[in-house]
Parts: structure tokens; C-alpha cells; sequence
């Protein structure tokens, strides 16, 4: 359906709503949001969704920008030992392109891990010193070692994973969520993002507006930034020195005159007005209840670690995932960047497991706590994965990875996945996929299908086709790990 | 989705098309061919590779012919024996059509109107828009009294067929409103209302029309339409996302739109500017158009990957913007709906891609090539400039009584010095000219650390360099730079430039030399590097002083000058000059002064003035001529550049890529247009020109009516094909052909006058319609598809802020310039801009004529766009966009609630308010109503707003604290004479009046 279609759609329910409630007072319009939508489908969403019935009712998708070194983290090549400084055998490279930051080394010599690796868990799954924390919960995940995409610099490589597409102008994976399923809450957005600090190298590779945006979506279903200072939410506050009293008082003689104008012009958008500035006077109370964690106990603040308590962190940002996730808001992306490691493996890739190993272990913990990794999926990885030969200078001590698009890890947890499984396999150089490839495309497939949604039948019409985020070759969800 | 889509569709075309079983006929394009090509064409289509059973159901000899099997798919006037039929209502899974897995199944209504169609003897029309629109005859109607114009009659012939009726005229207050902010983006004056009101004559609207049209401010909001298709934007778009400079290329179609440029013209110039005899300046800039595609620099890209992307957005946006074509489907594989082939993609792709420059950006707001737009002003600064620098130039070289004593002093001593035995003339140094070469860019952090261009490596002055914007840069002479003055004009921000002279010396010796330079410098002494200072500085002589150890013979000096902002800059000098002179000047030394030719003496004079002559005079004159050519240089700097086109001198091969794929090279291929559209006329230049002059010749399908389209889309809200961007067969059918064709004929044959086309568009009885919405009619025809009411939707971004500043009277009408940075909450750039990006970080602008500008001047940050804009559904500028979407949401509220600009714009209609409103709060309250809405208020509006206002004051009254807060947010001076509670109770009411919904929306 175009955007113009859906608009049409969109008012012509709320004309069915008009007709039911005409004349109604403010308070009572807040009541035609149907409460009860917190149940699957939620509201404004494309009929007949879900497809099934979904596993996962929201999803977070806790995104590592830059491309963390899967060699260095979970990606396990004890092959390498003993190979320091050889040359990347020509029978693995095979002629696959390279970034042209170090196509023109004279050399490609390999760089084992310097991490130590050790099996954890029942899956036994091999996780590296770095993310001790991680280790802890390798039962709660599907590890996939397998992921490959085709784009060989980040920002084609990130508009893709994010959006279907290397370049800017679709619809990110929020935003079709947004838009095939609606929304489970009337008084937050449906898909909200957050760009925590990162404490690696602070020159990082930047994010892009469209990895959360709507592309050719109506803008309504673009991710909404839930921002560290100033207003979570953009123009949140009132104007300095107006109270909520004052604010209430003129929303209340602006429905007045809109519902008079509805009544002299009849046009459903007039109503619609209506609805949006009580969501927004609403939002101006629910979002600072959302953010004020002062309500949180000691022990779950602990469980996050010290970091929770600066606002903007990685740690803060996963609490707030998590109270979220708590009122229903259907996706939640984060973005943590300084993933990029083309030099110093060894000073900046400790500082960036720090940042989010404990977080990400307390988020899931917090989840399961609550029951609500039973219907929550999510989500961690980057946009590619990096080189096993060195960029710059090799020594035992430091190395740097340059950018590899054929392989690299991300892992899933919660509903609709296999906990306590490892899936795919790469070669000894962590080059090539050897075992049970997963194109990104699959892993957007896996994540729609979790959430009820089959990627084929998910599609809008866009300059003459049927566009998917998962786009037009034959990709599906990855049967292996899912639940 | 699919649901709903055949409830707009059967509503809308399938009842014009069919629904009247007993006159009209089937029509196949309106009702058959979208069926086909949305359920069918996958398989039976254009594309050759998917095809299945040698079907084609796009054309016509084989879908009324025999398939392989001996089938006949369609047999004309027999439904019941044609193949579809019985597939398309087979119960076997095996044999139905569509497959059941392909989700793609028919709906009944499709299969009945199908089956109607095949009775009717399957009349068969190629793709209407690929057929040139012919002037139809204008349709008779029953309401002639209301059809005032031919569009009248298009849109009443429709409504009467299903048995619908126009609505009256709007009121007057509502129409001028109404086309003020079609013609202009603004609504009008109270005055201006007043004055339509009191014109009783029967032209009185047509004379508001007119008015409207001759306005500066059309051309602007006409633009800004057009900048979306553009895709224009401040920045690059990818990466690093730094700043581009290309705003003249946005004047220029704010111009061209006032000017009413024929669109023949407009389109020509855009696509083919520099292609035009002797292209004027203006011309040039035209071509931006085809440099707005987004670019990037981003490490490790890979050239020709970046390339075939620039390349393709070109082909893209030239097939969405002129042609309403999705060529970007025939990229990978052949179009799968309409007859596009892969070869024709590239056959265009081979039009756009040989620029005289490369791809990558190099993060600089001047990607190769551009030219530098100055402006009037500029070149008046430059020629006085030069003028006083030929003044000094020309007194430095004027007899010059005590100086010439001195120098004929000096050159007897010399003559005396050189005769004497002891003057060793194996110590004389000869020194080279200066060359220069550069500026290389680089981020602040790279650009003293990193080798750059002839750093490190033997100079040979034979060398190409590749610039950082794609640019090629060789070594320039220069002979006209002096030892012991400032050189103040090298090029480039953030940049290093290279300088390079011999020095050939008879031993090897040591010579010391001074230097000065702005800022950093480095020195390489036959490829060894001599002196390095990472300084930021103003140039000045003597700053550094460095010992050069010569070898015998020839040394190389290579000079690396970093600059860190600002202007650049260099001095040189050997500090004894005497062993510096020259042979020539020597020969002339020895001469008796009678011998010497006047050149001799000139050049004698010259030389002894410039690098020995010491005199306070002298150097005062040079001090004054060096000052002026630093300030030459400063105002050259500021001369702004703009992306423009200038085609390769050598036409670079164009390939068929498979799949796409930029590393997967077919056959090279030639330029053409595509087959389905009429040829080229073989007399155009196979070249961007031709291709820009058959895009508008008038037997062109598409031109005319896809941008006809376009501006009935931007009044009415959604074009007649409402797929602005698709006219294919995915595309919606169009509601009224006939009229677009009818629109497109009168275009080409006005000559392609645009305010013509806009001026008949808003003067038809069907524009000037009310929009009130009764329940039948928005039962019938929700999205007013059929046109039997006025437009009415929310303003778009712009608008919504020019109005805002507008009745606040804080808009700037100042027009054009670089873009202007109003103030936006802090943080959004620098949460995800890279940390090397010059636009990591926001800092509003200052000043009410950078604030309070038309929002068409905003600064477009494309990887994170100005709320203000996308917050209303402006898009990003990264990518072609022909139609904005117009939605509802909490955020928007909030945004017309708080934002700042916003309460700043209400701040001030209170001020106004209580200055021009009389003395009494229903005085007042009746002025402000009426500056905003243009209508007087009614009595129980007037009520409300008395009260609120009481209420709001009181509140203030009990805090006057707060009531100071909300006057003092923005630009504006606080009154201090105007009592801040009661001016902060009138804020809140305008801040209520500005977000009604009458207000944001068109009525």
C-alpha cells in the first residue's frame, strides 16, 4: 500500500471512530485508543497482522556500529596459533575484494587473537576473556558465527543491514515493524532509539537518521530518538515558565475550537489533531516517567554496574531498553559506535566489551526476571566483520583489523529463539563461511518472523515494486535457530 | 494492504471504467492492465529471463495468440474458451493463476471485470502514458453555469458520470488564503484580504492570482518542490556527511521559477547547461542539478563502486523527475512491468557518467568541478583591489630619485667587487623559480602527520596529482614570486600546499635561510626533510630561520605549507643577499650604465628594488602592496563555489553491468534513449543535449504530463496519476486521463509557461470549490480522488513555518545566499556525526536576517535533517522524493507546542498584539484571531479566547517569574515597556492560535 493509501485507510477508521463518538470531550476521545491493544496486534498496524502468531510481542536490537572484531570475541581459531605474521593463504582469500585501505599492503599477514578463549556454558559455546560477562549467559543465546553481507564500507554496509538497501531512501527495520504491526501503547512511540557514549576511540564512524527513518513509509513510523540530555523526546517540555496547567487549559480550548471546526468542515483529520495533541500532553507525562529510574531497587541497578547511573551510557540505555520494553513499546534500537578497529585491537577493543558486556548480561537477566524475555526478542551485532590479516603494524602485543564483509558473529536471544546453541561455522581464518551461511537479509527475515511477520507478505509498492527490508532474492528465516 | 487497495481502486477507476455496465466499455489501461501487471507480469512480462510459458501478457500478439502448448490465452468476445479465464478461476491448485504461493491471487471483482473485458472483444491499448497525449475534445457537461474552464469540464464530466455534484465556491476569506499559500507558501495580509474583499468586480480573484504570481516569494515556494525532486541538500549525504557548497544552484531555481523560465528551458539547462554555446554563468549553475546525487569520501571505498553508485542516482532521479520511469528496476535485471531493458539503462547511464572530475567527494564543499559564483559586490572589492595593487606596482617602478642613488651606488660597488680578484664567484647561489602545487585536504589531525602529493619523493615538476575533490593539480610556475615578501594566495582551508625551487650552488656550502608561514611548515632538502614547525599562525617574515647544507650542483627545496583555517601564506629569503644575484643581473652590472638597454635598466631596477634595497620608503610601499594582496586574497576566499557540471573532454566508455554489479562488466555500450519511447531525432548531438532536447520535444509521452502532474499534486494534494513517480504499469491509473492529457497539451503548446499552467489550474471553478466535507461525500470518495470538493490537508513544513514567523511578523524577506542555521534543540548532529565531520557539530546562527529567514533557507544536514522539516514529512534530501507524505502525529504537536522558534513566533504576535491590538482584551483578542486566521472571530470564539487569556494572566499574575521566562525565549529584545505577565498571557494565546487546527491546515 503507498503512503497516500494508507493515509486515506487511516482516516477513514478514525471517520468509523468519528461516527461512534461525535461530540465527545477530550477525555473521552483518549478512550477510543483502544487500551486492550497491548494484546498482539496492536493498533494503526496493516491488516491481517501478524501472519501467525507471533513468539516475541517486541524486540530490542542492540547494535555494535563500527564492526566488532569477531575474531577477538567469539569467533574461536585456536588454527591461527602459531601462524603469527604468515601470509593469509591465497587458496582463502580467494581474489575477494578488499577496502582499498589495505588492498595496496604488500602483505596480508595474520593476526591471531591476542584474547584468551574458553567453552562456556552446556553449548560450550567459546567466548573470549573480553566479555566475561557474556560468557556467563552463552545458554541464553543462539550464537551465529555466519553472518556475510556484500557491502564493504560502513555507511552502505549499516543503510543495508538497517534498511534492506546500500543506499539511503528505504524503510528501516523499525519502522516496518511500526508499520506492519502498529502500535501496543498510547502513550509512547512504537519504535524508539537511543546513541549511547562509547569509551574506545572517541573518532568514530557516524550514524545516519536513516537507519531509523521511514524512508517511503509515512513518517510517523520513523524511530523516534529517546535522547540522554535536554528533552528525552524532541520539544518534550513545555516553554519555559508554562506549567502543565497551563498547558492542559489550552489544550482543552483547543479541542473546542478544532471539534467546532470538525463540526463546520467535517474532515476526520480534525479529530485525528485532536487525538495527537492529547498523545503529546500525554507523552509529556509518560516520558519522564519512563527515563526517571529513581524508582529502580539497588539490586537491579547493580546487576547493570556502575554505568548505569551516568545518563547516556551503554548500561543506562539498557535499562531504559528494559522499561521500555516493560510498557510496551514494540522496538527498541540502540546504537553503541567505536566498533572500528583498524588499529590498537588490543587498547580499544577491552574499553568497547566493557561498555556493554555486563549491560547486555544484566539486560537479558532483567528480562527473564520479569518474564519478559518469553516475548521479547533481541538482538546483538554490527554491520560486518573484520579481517584476520593485520592493518598496519603486526606485533604480538597490538594489530588492527580492517573491515570483512564475507563473515562475522552476532547473537539472538529471547522468544522465538534457541537459547544455548552456536550456528554456522567459518573456515580456520574466519574468512569464509563453511557451514549454515546467514545472509543479513535472512537475519531481518528471522527477526520478522519472530515477531510474526512472513518477510515475503511484508511488502509496499515503491517506484513500480513490491519492496521488502528483506529484499527480492530468496532469503528466509533461519529454521536452525529458531525456537 | 491488498484489501484496501481494491477498495480504492474499485471506488475510483473501476467504477469510472466499468461500473456503468450500460454505456462505457472496459477500459483496458484504466481497469485491465494494473490487474495484469500487479498479478501477472512477474511471470508474463517484460523481463525475458522470468517468463514463463513464452506468455507475454503485456503485449498483444502473444496474449491474443497461441501459447506453446496451442493454448489461446484470450479469445476477444469468448471468456468462457479463453486460457485465463479458465486458470484464473481454476478450484486445482496446481493450475490456478496466480500460484497460490506467489500471494498474488485475483479477487472476484477481478476476475469479473476481466471476463467482462474479454466479452466485450478484449480491446487492447498499449500503455497509456507511453503514447504521445493528444488535445482531447473538452466533454460536454449538464452544469455548464458551473464549468468555467476546460479543467471544469474534465473534472464535472466525471463527477456527473457517478452521479456526484461539485461543491460551491469557498468563501472568499478561504480562497485567498487558499491560493496565497498555493502561489506563494504564505498566507496573505489582513490588508490583502480586505482589499479582495471590497474588489466587487468579476476579475477581482483572477487580479489576486496575478498579484500572487508577480510575487518574489512564487518563485521560492515553487522551488522548494522542486528541490525535493532535486534531492538538494547542504551536505554530502554519506560518511563523514561534510558541508557542499551548492546553495547558487538553489537561487538559480528560485530565480528561474520567478523569471517563469519556459520548463523546456529549465529542463535543458539543468541537464545540458554546460553543453549550450558559450554557457553563461548562470547556465552553469543549472547543471547542479545533476550534482546533488550524495556523495562520499569514506576510507577504503572502493573508486569505481562509488562511481557506478553517483552515476546510477543520476539515471534514477533524470527517469523519476522528467519521465516519471522506475529505471531503477531495469539496474539489475530487465524492468519486470514496463518495457525497460537492462540495455536501456545503460545506454542512459552512458549520458551521465563522463564528469570532469572524480567520484569521491574528498569532504570538501567544492567536489570538482565547480565554479566560483561571485558576487557583485565581490568583484567590485576585487577590482579596486587590483587596481590599488597596480597603483603601488607601478610606483615601485617609477624613478624614484634617492633610491636610484642607492642602487647606483650599490651596483658600482658590485661592478668594483666583482673585477676585484678576491671575489669568488664559485660562492654565488642560483636559485630556481618558485612552483607550486596543490591544496591537498586532509582532516586536521592527518594533514602534518601524513605524506602527502610530492612529499618524500624526488620532485619532478612532470607529476599529476589527484586532489582530494577528484580534481587533477600539475606544478605552476611561479616566476612572479619575489624572495623577502608575503605571498599570501595559497589556496584552500585545512589543506597543505607544496612549493619547490633549485638551488644550484658552484660547492657544497652551508646557507641560511628565513622563512615565515601561515601556519604549519616543513622542509625537505633533496628529499631529506630539514625543518619541521606544527604552528598555527599568521604569516610573517623572519619566523623561523633553517641552515641548508648544500650539496655542489643542483639541491632540491621542496616547502610544505599546512594550513589550519583561514588564509594561507609564505615568505622566503636567503640572508645574505648579495651572494644571491644572478647571473643575468650580474652581466648587467658589469656594463658601463650607458651600455644598458632600457630593458636591462628596468630589469636592473626591478631587481635591486625587490631583494636588496632596504629603504623605509620602499619597503613601506611593498609593506602596503603586500597588505592589499592579503585582503585580494581573503575576499578571493570568500568567493563562494557551487557544483557544477563540465562534461570529460574524452567521453568515458560506458559498460553493461550484470547484475548491476560495478565489478561485473558486459559488453561497453553506446548512448541511446530507450526503445519504448519514440527516437531520438537523429540531427541532436548524441550527447546530454540531445538527450534534454528529446525529453522535450513535444511528441516526448511523459514529459509534460508527469510534470503537469506535479503541480496539480502540490494543490490539490495528490496528482492525477497519484504515483507522482510511477507512470507505469504499477503506477495508479490516473483518474482523469483526459485532463492530463489536456494539461499536457496546453503546456507544451503555451511554450512550456509555467505560471500559465499554474494561473489556469487555480482559477478553475474546480480549485476554487469549498472543502467542507458532508458524510455522503467523503463515504463516496474519502481521499477527494474525484475532485468534487476543494483541496483541504495540513501545511507542509515550510509553510507551517513560514506562516508562524509570518503573523508574528518576524519574517526576513531577504532572498537567497548560503543556508542559515535556525536554532534546533542541542545534540542532534553530534549524535551521529562522525567526529571528523565539519558538521559534528550545530551552532545556531544569530541574527534575526539568519533566524527568521523562509525556511527554504534552512541549512539541510542530509544524515540528521532539521526537525522543523522532518518532523512535517520534509525528507532527507538524500534521495529523489516527488511526493511527501502528510501524516498526524504526538510529535508534531509537541513540536508546535515547544518549540522554541515556535513560542518566539507567538512571543511576537503578542507583542503585536498589544502595540496594534487597541487597549481592551476583547480588542485584542479579536486582532490577533483575525492576523492569524484572516476571518473574524465569532462571538463565542472571541469568549473563549477573552477568558483564556484572563485565566493565563492570572496564572502569570501568581508567578511573574515564569512570565519572565516565556517573554525571554528567543531572538527578540524584551519590551520593557509592555507589562511581561500580560504579554506572556497573549504568548499562550497565540501559541493556542498557532496550533489550531484552521491554521496548520490548507482550507
Amino acid at each position: 500500500m503507498n503512503p497516500l493509501q494508507e493515509h486515506v485507510q487511516a482516516i477513514t477508521r478514525r471517520h468509523f471512530f468519528g461516527q461512534a463518538g461525535l461530540g465527545l470531550g477530550t477525555a473521552a476521545l483518549a478512550s477510543l485508543l483502544p487500551q486492550q491493544a497491548a494484546q498482539a496486534a496492536g493498533t494503526g498496524g496493516v491488516a491481517r497482522l501478524p501472519h501467525f502468531t507471533p513468539k516475541a510481542k517486541r524486540a530490542i536490537y542492540l547494535f555494535m556500529a563500527g564492526a566488532p572484531c569477531q575474531l577477538d570475541m567469539f569467533d574461536y581459531k585456536p588454527e591461527l596459533d602459531g601462524m603469527f605474521d604468515k601470509d593469509l593463504p591465497e587458496s582463502i582469500r580467494m581474489g575477494q575484494r578488499l577496502t582499498t585501505m589495505t588492498s595496496g599492503q604488500s602483505r596480508f599477514p595474520l593476526a591471531p587473537s591476542k584474547f584468551k578463549f574458553q567453552q562456556y556454558g552446556r553449548s560450550g559455546a567459546w567466548v573470549s576473556e573480553l566479555l566475561p560477562y557474556t560468557s556467563k549467559m552463552v545458554d541464553d543465546l543462539a550464537i551465529v558465527r555466519s553472518l556475510y553481507t556484500e557491502a564493504i564500507n560502513h555507511d552502505p554496509a549499516i543503510t543495508y543491514i538497517c534498511t534492506g538497501h546500500q543506499l539511503p531512501g528505504r524503510a528501516s527495520l523499525g519502522a516496518w515493524l511500526s508499520y506492519g504491526l502498529g502500535s501496543m501503547n498510547d502513550e509512547l512511540p512504537s519504535f524508539v532509539v537511543m546513541t549511547p557514549t562509547w569509551t574506545g576511540r572517541q573518532e568514530a564512524q557516524a550514524l545516519y537518521n536513516r537507519l531509523w527513518g521511514s524512508g517511503f513509509l509515512a513518517s510517523r513510523h520513523q524511530g523516534v530518538s529517546l535522547r540522554a540530555s535536554g528533552d528525552p523526546v524532541l520539544y518534550l517540555s513545555n516553554p519555559p515558565g508554562v506549567s502543565q496547567e497551563i498547558r492542559r487549559r489550552m489544550l482543552d480550548r483547543l479541542a473546542k475550537f478544532n471539534q467546532r471546526t470538525f463540526e463546520a468542515i467535517g474532515d476526520p483529520e480534525t479529530r485525528s489533531r485532536i487525538e495527537q495533541g492529547e498523545m503529546a500532553f500525554r507523552m509529556q507525562s509518560s516520558v519522564p516517567a519512563l527515563t526517571d529510574t529513581s524508582d529502580e531497587p539497588q539490586h537491579v541497578l547493580d546487576m547493570y554496574g556502575p554505568d548505569v547511573q551516568k545518563p547516556g551510557t551503554f548500561a543506562a540505555s539498557c535499562l531504559l531498553a528494559r522499561r521500555m520494553i516493560e510498557r510496551d513499546v514494540r522496538f527498541v534500537q540502540l546504537f553503541h559506535r567505536g566498533w572500528d578497529q583498524h588499529a590498537n585491537v588490543a587498547g580499544d577493543l577491552p574499553k568497547q566489551c566493557k561498555d556493554v558486556d555486563q549491560p547486555c548480561w544484566a539486560l537479558i537477566q532483567d528480562l527473564k526476571q520479569r518474564g519478559l524475555l518469553e516475548d521479547t526478542l533481541v538482538v546483538w551485532g554490527g554491520e560486518f566483520g573484520r579481517t584476520v590479516y593485520c592493518q598496519g603494524k603486526l606485533t604480538h602485543e597490538n594489530y588492527g583489523r580492517d573491515h570483512h564483509p564475507r563473515c562475522f558473529t552476532i547473537w539472538m536471544a529471547g522468544a522465538g529463539i534457541q537459547p544455548g546453541i552456536v550456528y554456522g561455522k567459518t573456515d580456520d581464518f574466519s574468512y569464509n563461511v563453511v557451514e549454515n551461511p546467514v545472509h543479513i537479509h535472512d537475519m531481518n527475515a528471522t527477526i520478522l518472523h519472530c515477531l510474526g511477520i512472513d518477510h515475503r507478505r511484508l511488502a509496499v509498492k515503491f517506484q513500480g515494486l513490491d519492496v521488502r527490508l528483506t529484499g527480492v532474492e530468496d532469503n528466509g528465516p533461519v529454521e536452525g535457530i529458531l525456537a | 494492504m491488498k484489501r484496501w487497495k481494491w477498495f480504492v481502486l474499485s471506488i475510483l477507476v473501476l467504477s469510472a471504467a466499468c461500473a456503468h455496465a450500460d454505456e462505457a466499455q472496459v477500459d483496458f489501461n484504466l481497469a485491465i492492465r494494473p490487474i495484469l501487471s500487479d498479478k501477472c507480469f512477474v511471470c508474463h512480462g517484460p523481463n525475458d529471463e522470468d517468463r514463463q510459458a513464452e506468455l507475454r501478457l503485456d503485449q498483444k500478439d502473444s496474449a491474443l495468440g497461441e501459447t506453446l502448448s496451442g493454448a489461446r490465452p484470450i479469445i476477444p468476445g469468448k471468456p468462457d474458451e479463453s486460457e485465463i479465464v479458465r486458470r484464473i478461476t481454476s478450484d486445482d491448485a496446481d493450475l490456478v493463476m496466480p500460484p497460490p504461493d506467489t500471494n498474488k491471487s485475483l479477487t472476484a471483482e477481478e476476475i469479473e471485470v476481466i471476463k467482462r473485458w474479454i466479452a466485450e472483444g478484449a480491446p487492447w491499448e498499449d500503455l497509456w502514458s507511453l503514447r504521445a497525449p493528444k488535445r482531447p475534445p473538452i466533454p460536454s457537461v449538464n452544469d455548464e453555469a458551473w464549468a468555467q474552464t476546460p479543467i471544469d469540464r474534465f473534472v464535472l464530466a466525471r463527477l456527473e458520470q457517478e452521479g456526484m455534484r461539485p461543491s460551491p465556491q469557498a468563501e472568499k476569506i478561504t480562497l485567498i488564503r487558499r491560493v496565497s499559500f498555493d502561489l506563494t507558501g504564505l498566507p496573505p495580509t489582513p490588508q490583502e484580504v480586505d482589499a479582495f474583499l471590497a474588489d466587487q468586480s468579476p476579475d477581482a480573484y483572477e487580479k489576486v492570482v496575478d498579484r500572487l504570481l508577480g510575487s518574489q516569494r512564487y518563485g521560492e515556494h515553487m522551488a522548494r518542490f522542486w528541490l525535493d525532486a532535486a534531492r538538494y541538500g547542504d551536505t554530502h549525504g554519506l560518511h563523514l556527511d561534510n558541508y557542499r557548497e551548492i546553495w547558487p544552484y538553489r537561487d538559480w531555481v528560485v530565480n528561474a521559477f520567478n523569471r517563469n523560465q519556459p520548463f523546456d528551458q529549465f529542463a535543458i539547462e539543468q541537464l545540458a547547461g554546460d553543453l549550450l554555446p558559450e554557457p553563461t554563468r548562470e547556465q552553469q549553475i543549472a547543471t547542479g542539478f545533476n550534482r546533488c546525487n550524495v556523495t562520499t569520501n569514506e576510507g577504503g571505498s572502493i573508486e569505481e563502486e562509488v562511481y557506478v553508485r553517483n552515476v546510477v542516482d543520476r539515471v534514477v532521479t533524470f527517469g523519476t523527475v522528467f519521465m516519471g520511469a522506475t529505471f531503477e528496476c531495469a539496474r539489475c535485471h530487465d524492468h519486470k512491468f514496463d518495457p525497460y531493458t537492462m540495455e536501456d539503462f545503460y545506454s542512459l547511464f552512458a549520458y551521465f557518467n563522463s564528469i570532469d572530475g572524480g567520484p569521491m567527494d574528498g569532504n570538501r564543499k567544492d567536489h570538482a568541478p565547480v565554479l566560483r559564483v561571485s558576487t557583485d559586490a565581490q568583484q567590485e572589492q576585487l577590482a579596486e583591489l587590483d587596481r590599488q595593487i597596480a597603483a603601488l606596482e607601478q610606483r615601485l617602478n617609477e624613478p624614484w630619485p634617492e633610491i636610484d642613488a642607492l642602487q647606483q651606488a650599490w651596483s658600482q660597488q658590485l661592478a668594483e667587487k666583482m673585477a676585484a680578484p678576491e671575489d669568488d664567484e664559485s660562492s654565488r647561489l642560483a636559485l630556481g623559480d618558485w612552483y607550486t602545487v596543490g591544496p591537498f585536504s586532509e582532516n586536521r589531525r592527518y594533514l602534518f602527520s601524513k605524506k602527502h602529493g610530492p612529499e618524500g619523493k624526488p620532485v619532478n615538476l612532470e607529476q599529476e596529482f589527484s586532489l582530494a575533490t577528484g580534481a587533477k593539480a600539475k606544478w605552476e610556475p611561479r616566476p612572479e614570486w619575489k624572495d623577502g615578501t608575503v605571498h599570501g594566495e595559497l589556496p584552500g582551508e585545512l589543506s597543505a600546499n607544496f612549493l619547490h625551487r633549485t638551488i644550484t650552488s658552484p660547492s657544497a656550502r652551508k646557507v641560511t635561510i628565513s622563512l615565515g608561514s601561515d601556519d604549519a611548515i616543513k622542509v625537505y632538502l633533496n628529499n631529506r626533510q630539514v625543518h619541521a614547525n606544527d604552528v598555527a599562525r599568521g604569516v610573517a617574515p623572519d619566523q623561523d630561520t633553517v641552515e641548508l647544507s648544500l650539496e655542489e650542483g643542483k639541491n632540491d627545496l621542496l616547502v610544505k605549507i599546512m594550513n589550519y583555517g583561514g588564509a594561507s601564506g609564505f615568505y622566503f629569503a636567503v640572508q645574505s643577499a648579495t651572494e644571491t644575484v644572478p647571473e643575468e643581473i650580474l652581466e648587467i652590472v658589469r656594463l658601463a650604465e650607458d651600455e644598458r638597454s632600457p630593458e636591462q635598466q628596468t630589469k636592473l631596477r626591478k631587481f635591486y628594488r625587490d631583494k636588496v634595497a632596504t629603504a623605509d620608503a620602499l619597503k613601506k610601499a611593498r609593506d602596503e602592496q603586500a597588505e592589499l594582496r592579503k585582503q585580494r586574497a581573503e575576499v578571493d576566499r570568500q568567493i563562494p563555489t557551487t557544483l557544477i557540471w563540465r562534461e570529460a573532454k574524452e567521453a568515458k566508455p560506458a559498460f553493461f553491468l550484470k547484475r548491476g554489479e560495478y565489478d561485473q562488466r558486459g559488453d561497453a555500450v553506446s548512448r541511446r534513449t530507450p526503445t519504448a519511447l519514440p527516437p531520438m531525432d537523429p540531427d541532436l548531438p548524441n550527447d546530454r543535449m540531445g538527450l534534454a532536447r528529446w525529453l522535450v520535444d513535444p511528441s516526448h509521452p511523459l514529459t509534460a504530463r508527469v510534470t503537469m502532474n506535479r503541480f496539480w499534486q502540490q494543490v490539490f494534494g495528490a496528482g492525477i496519476v497519484e504515483t507522482a513517480e510511477d507512470f507505469g504499469s504499477q503506477g495508479t491509473p490516473p483518474t482523469h486521463a483526459k485532463l492530463l492529457d489536456w494539461l499536457a497539451v496546453e503546456f507544451i503548446e503555451s511554450g512550456w509557461d509555467v505560471k500559465a499552467m499554474m494561473r489556469k489550474i487555480v482559477t478553475s471553478a474546480t480549485y476554487r470549490q469549498s472543502s467542507h466535507v458532508t458524510p455522503e461525500s467523503y463515504a463516496r470518495d474519502p481521499a477527494n480522488r474525484l475532485l468534487g470538493r476543494g483541496p483541504r490537508f495540513r501545511l507542509d513544513a515550510e509553510m507551517l513555518r513560514d506562516q508562524a514567523l509570518f503573523v508574528g511578523g518576524l519574517l526576513v524577506d531577504v532572498m537567497g545566499g548560503p543556508s542559515v542555521k535556525p536554532p534546533q534543540p542541542d545534540g542532534l548532529w553530534f549524535a551521529v556525526g562522525y567526529s571528523g565531520s565539519n558538521t559534528v557539530r550545530f551552532k545556531a546562527d544569530s541574527g534575526r536576517d539568519k533566524v527568521h529567514r523562509r525556511t527554504l533557507y534552512t541549512f539541510i544536514k542530509r544524515t540528521a535533517p532539521p526537525p522543523q522539516m522532518s518532523t512535517f514529512d520534509g525528507p532527507s534530501r538524500e534521495a529523489c522524493t516527488v511526493r511527501r507524505e502528510r501524516t498526524n502525529t504526538p510529535l508534531q504537536s509537541l513540536l508546535l507546542f515547544n518549540d522554541p522558534q515556535y513560542v518566539e513566533a507567538a512571543r511576537a504576535l503578542a507583542e503585536r498584539t498589544m502595540r496594534h491590538g487597541g487597549s481592551t482584551d476583547a480588542e485584542r483578542a479579536a486582532y490577533m484571531f483575525r492576523l492569524c486566521l484572516l476571518r473574524p472571530a465569532g462571538q463565542q470564539e472571541l469568549d473563549e479566547l477573552v477568558q483564556g487569556h484572563a485565566d493565563d494572566l492570572q496564572a502569570f499574575r501568581a508567578d511573574d517569574g515564569a512570565a519572565r521566562k516565556l517573554v525571554e525565549v528567543g531572538e527578540l529584545p524584551v519590551p520593557d515597556d509592555l507589562d511581561a505577565c500580560e504579554l506572556a498571557a497573549w504568548t499562550m494565546t497565540a501559541n493556542l492560535l498557532l496550533n489550531l487546527d484552521e491554521l496548520v491546515t490548507k482550507n
